[in-house]
């Protein structure tokens, strides 16, 4: 795996052979913790997401096929009704956890790149919190892997989300499943 | 030595705190700095707890250095 070798910490790299992205003005003039490299890229913005902007950002063109997931939020959970939802993320070890996350799945799926933003701050009902895309040669390989990345997503990256209710609010904790390795 | 404590979400409510400084001795064992960061903080026991040390998953067994960044969350919600 060389995601390692080629990954910076810096907030924008353009070191790595990045030519094969197609970059818009906006995306260079936003780097707000984007860390990027051959194999895709993560960031945390605190800014509305655009969905087709992320799913176009990744895709090389020896691939047929990006499965995007956009995730947002849910006005009802288990009856209850939320307001709205503030996300809240321990950002350098997200960073470092959706890294990993990259690498892992390269490794396991055949597919060419990643694109995964998490929102924080407060969130809208229906507004994005996240979005994963996977680009690859072919469509199964990808949507395997979107699914593969949200799981461990929902597993492993130190982000909490707190829903608001008209009657109190409640910090949201997951499953009791380990999120070490 | 000293070492940061980072609280979040669920566990800066329950502590009032985002991030403490704790005087431990050397070569204290992970394990047992969480241990009495919670003895500090009883309000935290009635949650499910991960650890982290320099912004890492912890299992406790790794030897807490001075200057080392500790925290303290419930399992992660986002998405």
């Amino acid at each position: 795996m060389k995601l390692s070798e080629t990954a910076t910490n810096s907030l924008f790299s353009l070191t790595s052979p990045a030519a094969e992205f197609r970059m818009s003005n906006a995306e260079i003039q936003n780097p707000k913790s984007q860390i990027r490299n051959r194999h895709g890229f993560y960031e945390i913005t605190f800014e509305p997401l655009d969905v087709g902007a992320v799913a176009r950002r990744i895709v090389p063109e020896t691939c047929g096929a990006t499965v995007t997931l956009d995730g947002y939020v849910r006005r009802f959970t288990k009856e209850r009704e939320a307001l709205y939802l503030e996300y809240e993320g321990y950002e350098p070890m997200a960073l470092k956890e959706m890294k990993k996350l990259i690498g892992q799945a390269h490794e396991q799926f055949e597919i060419a790149s990643i694109g995964i933003v998490h929102r924080l701050g407060k969130l809208e009902i229906g507004e994005t919190s996240v979005v994963i895309s996977v680009a690859a040669p072919h469509r199964r390989a990808a949507f395997e892997a979107c699914e593969w990345l949200i799981k461990e997503l929902k597993r492993t990256v130190p982000i909490w989300k707190k829903e608001v209710y008209s009657n109190g609010e409640v910090w949201v904790e997951g499953e009791k499943q380990s999120a070490e390795n | 030595m000293k070492v940061r404590v980072l609280f979040f979400g669920a566990t800066a409510d329950a502590t009032g705190e985002r991030e403490i400084e704790i005087d431990l001795t050397d070569s204290t064992k992970a394990g047992n700095a969480f241990e009495r960061i919670v003895r500090e903080f009883p309000q935290l026991e009635k949650h499910s707890l991960l650890f982290a040390v320099n912004q890492e998953y912890a299992s406790g067994d790794e030897v807490i250095r001075n200057g080392d960044e500790l925290a303290v969350f419930t399992h992660v919600s986002g998405g």
